[in-house]
C-alpha cells in the first residue's frame, strides 16, 4: 500500500481484513509519519551503537556521508542512548475487551464489521510501539487481564518491535481485570521516569485505577489513558427486552432498551466524565476511543500526549 | 349505571394481559453479552423511580384501555352521563284519520308527520325496537328502513279511526319486547272529537306532538241519506252541511248529477227526485274542495224501482185501511196482489204481513193456515194486560191483548219485536207475522205516528222479495256478516266473498251486497261527521286528558325528534367507554412516542 494513501485514515475494520497486525501497523504508521511536517525527535546520545537506513525526517546531521560516498547507500549513525524518552504500553486483554457490538445493532456504513475492541486495540499498541520505536523511543509492554500475562522491558533496538508484536499473540481474556497491578508492573520496568500509554475499556472499578495512577504520577511517570469503547456501549442501540449479561462479571441485568436507553447514555456520559475528571485531576491525559474510529486519532492523540514530556 | 350485555364483563380478564406483561417483562426477553452491563445496572438504578412510575403509568394506560372497551362491549347505560340512548322499544303512533289530512299551511298536516317519524326512525340503532301503529290500529314491525318505506306508503284514513286502539296496541308492543326503555310517540292533530275518551296508558313514556297551529276552516257534508232507501221510483234525498256561511251543493246518483243547489249552515236539505234509473245505485253529496276534501263528499245508496201492489184483506181492520191508502196516494204502493195485508186466518199465501185473528174462535184456523203456508210459528195462549213492546221503530207501542208465538223446532227465528221475553213479532221469508190483531183493542201500534213509515217499510223493503238493505258504516269497521248477501262489490266492480263478518272497507264509497248474482243490498261507508269538526285540544289539554303515568309534550318537530328514544333517563355509555379506551391509547402512544424521541 502506498504510503500517500493514508492507512491511519482508513476503516478499522477494513483496514484490519488487508493483512496481519504487523503489516497493518506498518501502514497505519507509514500514513501517519507521511501526514507530518517534522521530526519528532529531540536529541542523539554520542555512543555509536549501529547504522540504520535514513529514513525522511532523520536529521541530515546524522548521515554517515562515507559510506553514502562509497556504496550509494543512506545511513544515519545510531547511538546508544540515543532516546530520551521510555514508553511502556499497558493492554487491557481481559475478557470484556474481546467484545464487539456488531450484534447489537446500530452499525451502519463500512464499519458494520467492526473489531473488537482488543483487536483494535492490539493494532493501536503495534502502531503505537512502531511509531514510538521509528523515533528511537524505548517501548515496552504489559499485557494483563486478571494477571500479568505479558511484561516486555522498553527497549529502543531492532527487533523490540517484533517481540512486542508477537506479544499480542499471547494469551488474555481472563475474567478481570487488574489494572493497578499492571500499571505498577509497567511502572517498574520503566528505570527512570518514562511515558504510560494504558489502553483498556476501564471496565473496572475507579478507585482502584486512581491509587494506581497516583502512585505512577508520584514517581513522575507521564501516563496516558486511552479508555477504548465500542460504539454500542455508548448507544445502545438495540431494541426490546433482554437480559443484559456481562461475561466478565457474571453480573446480569434485565432491561428494556427503549425504558432505559437515554438513562443509559446519560449514565455513560457520567461515567466518562469521572473517568476524565480523575484523570485530570492527576494531570493524566485521557482520551476516550471508538472502535470505529481510524487509528490516525488515537495516535494522534497519543502523539499530542508524547509533545508534552520533557 | 347498569349493562344490558353483563355477560361480557367476563372479558375483563384481559386485562391480565398488561398486567401480567409488566410483572414478567423482566423475565422475558432474550440473553445479550453486554460487558458495559455495569453502566446498565447504575442507570437503572439511578432512573428506576422513573422509569417504574412510566411503566406503570403504562401499564395503567393499557389497562384502562381494555377496560373499557370491555366496559364498552358489555353496553353500559347511566342516568347522568353517556351518549345516544338505552336500547328503546318505540312505536311511532300516527295519527292518519281523515281530519290529519287537512292543508297546513301548504301541506297535509299527514305529511308533516311522516316526515317527523322517518326523523325518529333514523335515530334508531340495532339494539331499538320500533313499530309504526296507525290510527285505525294496525301495527307494523320490522327494521327502521322497513318501516321508512311502511311511512312512505301511508295514506289518509277515511275516517277517524280508533286512536284508544291504536294507543293501547302501542302500549302492547313496547311493553312486549321486553326492554326497560318503552316510549309511545304520538303525532295527532289532536282533534277534540277523536280523544275524547283516550285509554290508559301505563309502563310507557308518552312523547306527544300537536301542531301549535290552529286548524283550517272546514266546509263537510255531514248528511247524505236516500229516504226511503227503496224509491219506487220516487224518492227524497236528505242532506245537511258544516260550513260557516251558506254553500252549493251537486248531487249524484250513479254518476249523473241530479240536482244542484245552495244551503245554509247546518239547514237539513230534502231534494226530491223520480229518477229513471232502476236497481241499486250509488249517490253522492258533494261540496266545492277546501283544505280538508275527505269530507267533502258524502256517499248515499239507495233502490230505485217499481212500486209494490199491496191487497188488504177485510180482517185486517180499517186503520191498517187507511195506511195503505195514504201510501198509495204517495206513490210508494198500488192495488194489487204481490203482498197481502192479512189475518192469519184468512192468510194463504206470502208475500204477506200477517197479524193475529181478531176473534179468539179463529184461532185453530189461523194455525192451521200457517200451517198450510209453510210459516214455522203457532199461535199459543192468548195473554191480556197492557204490556210494552220493544223493538226497532217500536217505541212507545204497547199491547193490551196478544198470543204467544210459537216456534216450531228447527226454525230459523228473526225477532223484529217482543213483549218482556216473548216474541211479539217475527220475520222469515217474505213474510212478518204480528201476535196481535192490527186493532186499537190489542194494541196502539196502528194509531201511533210511526205507524205508516213502518208499514211502508216493511212492505216496501221487506217483504217486495229482495231481503237486502243499507248499512252505513265507518271506515275499517268490524260487522256481523248479513245472512241475505254472500258477496260484495267493490267501487272499482271486483266482488269478493263475504268471510264470517264484514269487514268494512277503508275507503269511502258505495259498496253493494251480491246474493245469486245481484245487488240486493249496500253498505255505505263515510266518515263520521264528527271528524269534519277540526277543532283541537292544546298539547297541554290533550297531554291532560291522556291518561298515562308520563307524558312528555314537544314543543316543536325537532324537539319532538330530539326527545324520542329518551324514555329510559337513561344514555349508552358505549361512545364514551371507547372515547376512554381511545384517549387511553393515544396517550400511551404519545407516551411511547415522546420516549423514542427522546432516546432517539
Amino acid at each position: 500500500m502506498e504510503s500517500s494513501l493514508r492507512a491511519d485514515l482508513f476503516d478499522p475494520s477494513s483496514l484490519a481484513a488487508l493483512g496481519r497486525i504487523e503489516i497493518v501497523a506498518r501502514w497505519i504508521v507509514d500514513g501517519f509519519m507521511s501526514g507530518l511536517h517534522r521530526s519528532p525527535r529531540k536529541g542523539f546520545s554520542v555512543e555509536f551503537a549501529e547504522y540504520r537506513p535514513y529514513q525522511p525526517g532523520d536529521d541530515l546531521r546524522y548521515i554517515d556521508w562515507k559510506i553514502a560516498a562509497r556504496s550509494d547507500r543512506w545511513v544515519v549513525r545510531q547511538y546508544e542512548e540515543e532516546t530520551n524518552l521510555r514508553a511502556s504500553i499497558v493492554l487491557d486483554v481481559s475478557k470484556s475487551m474481546a467484545w464487539s457490538g456488531v450484534a447489537m445493532g446500530g452499525t451502519k456504513g463500512p464499519g458494520s464489521d467492526r473489531l473488537t475492541k482488543l483487536a483494535y486495540a492490539e493494532r493501536l499498541t503495534a502502531a503505537l510501539a512502531l511509531l514510538l520505536l521509528r523515533q528511537r523511543d524505548a517501548v515496552g509492554l504489559v499485557r494483563f487481564d486478571d494477571r500479568i500475562r505479558t511484561a516486555i522491558p522498553p527497549r529502543a533496538r531492532n527487533g523490540q518491535w517484533r517481540r512486542v508484536v508477537a506479544a499480542l499473540d499471547d494469551p488474555g481474556s481472563g475474567r478481570a481485570s487488574s489494572a493497578p497491578d499492571a500499571l505498577q508492573q509497567a511502572a517498574r520496568l520503566l528505570s527512570r521516569r518514562g511515558m504510560i500509554v494504558l489502553i483498556s475499556d476501564l471496565l473496572m472499578d475507579l478507585p482502584d485505577v486512581e491509587r494506581a495512577m497516583r502512585g505512577l504520577r508520584a514517581a513522575g511517570h507521564d501516563v496516558t489513558v486511552m479508555h477504548i469503547m465500542d460504539p454500542a456501549e455508548r448507544e445502545l442501540p438495540m431494541s426490546g427486552e433482554a437480559l443484559f449479561v456481562d461475561t466478565e462479571s457474571d453480573l446480569a441485568v434485565p432491561a428494556s432498551v427503549a425504558d432505559v436507553r437515554a438513562a443509559y447514555k446519560n449514565t455513560v456520559e457520567e461515567v466518562i466524565g469521572e473517568w476524565r475528571a480523575m484523570f485530570g485531576s492527576l494531570g493524566i491525559g485521557y482520551e476516550v476511543i471508538a472502535t470505529d474510529a481510524p487509528f490516525g486519532v488515537p495516535l494522534r492523540r497519543a502523539f499530542a500526549a508524547r509533545q508534552l514530556l520533557p | 349505571m347498569s349493562f344490558l350485555a353483563p355477560w361480557f364483563l367476563v372479558l375483563s380478564g384481559a386485562i391480565a394481559v398488561p398486567l401480567l406483561i409488566h410483572l414478567m417483562r423482566r423475565r422475558l426477553g432474550v440473553r445479550v453479552d453486554f460487558p458495559a452491563a455495569r453502566y446498565l445496572e447504575r442507570a437503572e438504578k439511578e432512573h428506576s423511580r422513573t422509569l417504574k412510575i412510566r411503566n406503570l403509568l403504562l401499564m395503567l394506560l393499557r389497562v384502562l384501555a381494555l377496560l373499557a372497551i370491555v366496559i364498552a362491549a358489555a353496553r353500559p347505560v347511566a342516568r347522568w352521563l353517556g351518549a345516544g340512548h338505552a336500547p328503546t322499544a318505540i312505536a311511532v303512533v300516527i295519527d292518519n284519520s281523515l281530519s290529519a289530512s287537512a292543508v297546513v299551511n301548504g301541506h297535509p298536516l299527514l305529511d308533516q308527520f311522516k316526515s317527523m317519524a322517518r326523523d325518529v326512525l333514523s335515530n334508531a340503532t340495532s339494539a331499538d325496537r320500533v313499530w309504526l301503529v296507525t290510527i285505525d290500529g294496525r301495527v307494523h314491525g320490522g327494521t327502521p328502513g322497513a318501516l321508512r318505506e311502511e311511512i312512505n306508503r301511508l295514506e289518509p284514513a277515511a275516517g277517524a279511526g280508533d286512536p284508544s286502539g291504536a294507543l293501547m296496541r302501542a302500549a302492547g308492543v313496547v311493553r312486549s319486547a321486553g326492554l326497560d326503555a318503552r316510549q309511545i310517540a304520538l303525532l295527532t292533530d289532536g282533534q277534540r272529537t277523536e280523544w275524547q275518551h283516550p285509554p290508559a296508558i301505563a309502563d310507557a313514556q308518552l312523547l306527544l306532538y300537536t301542531p301549535a297551529v290552529a286548524p283550517p276552516l272546514n266546509r263537510a257534508v255531514l248528511l247524505a241519506e236516500a229516504r226511503p232507501v227503496r224509491w219506487t221510483p220516487r224518492g227524497a234525498v236528505a242532506t245537511r252541511f258544516l260550513s260557516r256561511d251558506s254553500t252549493t251543493y251537486r248531487i249524484t246518483l250513479n254518476g249523473r248529477t241530479f240536482a244542484r243547489g245552495t244551503a245554509a249552515p247546518n239547514e237539513e236539505v230534502i231534494v226530491r227526485a223520480t229518477p229513471p234509473e232502476r236497481g241499486w245505485l250509488a249517490g253522492t253529496v258533494e261540496l266545492e274542495p277546501d283544505e280538508l276534501t275527505g269530507d267533502n263528499i258524502r256517499h248515499f245508496a239507495v233502490w230505485i224501482g217499481p212500486a209494490p201492489s199491496v191487497a188488504v184483506a177485510p180482517g185486517a181492520g180499517p186503520f191498517v185501511k187507511s195506511a195503505i191508502d195514504v201510501l198509495r196516494s204517495s206513490e210508494r204502493l198500488v192495488d194489487g196482489h204481490d203482498i197481502a195485508v192479512i189475518t192469519a186466518d184468512e192468510f194463504t199465501a206470502v208475500p204477506a204481513l200477517i197479524t193475529a185473528p181478531t176473534d179468539p174462535v179463529r184461532l185453530g184456523a189461523a194455525n192451521r193456515a200457517l200451517e198450510r203456508a209453510g210459516i214455522p210459528w203457532r199461535f199459543g195462549t192468548r195473554r191480556t194486560g197492557d204490556a210494552t213492546v220493544r223493538g226497532t221503530g217500536m217505541d212507545g207501542v204497547t199491547v193490551a191483548a196478544r198470543y204467544d208465538l210459537v216456534a216450531q223446532p228447527g226454525t230459523p227465528a228473526e225477532t223484529l219485536a217482543v213483549v218482556g221475553r216473548d216474541a211479539w213479532m217475527v220475520a222469515g221469508p217474505r213474510y212478518v207475522l204480528i201476535a196481535s190483531p192490527l186493532t186499537p183493542e190489542a194494541t196502539n201500534l196502528p194509531v201511533r205516528a210511526t205507524f205508516i213509515p213502518w208499514l211502508g217499510s216493511v212492505l216496501t223493503e221487506r217483504l217486495v222479495g229482495e231481503p237486502g238493505q243499507v248499512i252505513t258504516a265507518a271506515p275499517g269497521a268490524s260487522l256481523p256478516r248479513p245472512r241475505w248477501a254472500d258477496a260484495l262489490e267493490t267501487i272499482d266492480g271486483q266482488r269478493t266473498a263475504l268471510g264470517e263478518s264484514l269487514e268494512v272497507p277503508t275507503r269511502a264509497g258505495t259498496y253493494f251486497f251480491i246474493r245469486g248474482g245481484r245487488r240486493v243490498g249496500a253498505v255505505v261507508v263515510n266518515p263520521s261527521a264528527d271528524e269534519s269538526i277540526l277543532d283541537r285540544f292544546t298539547a297541554n289539554d290533550l297531554r291532560d286528558r291522556l291518561r298515562t303515568d308520563r307524558t312528555v309534550v314537544a314543543s316543536d318537530a325537532p324537539a319532538w325528534s330530539s326527545l324520542a328514544f329518551r324514555a329510559a333517563a337513561r344514555r349508552s355509555l358505549i361512545e364514551p367507554a371507547l372515547l376512554i379506551a381511545l384517549v387511553m391509547l393515544v396517550v400511551e402512544a404519545i407516551a411511547i412516542g415522546a420516549r423514542a424521541r427522546r432516546v432517539a
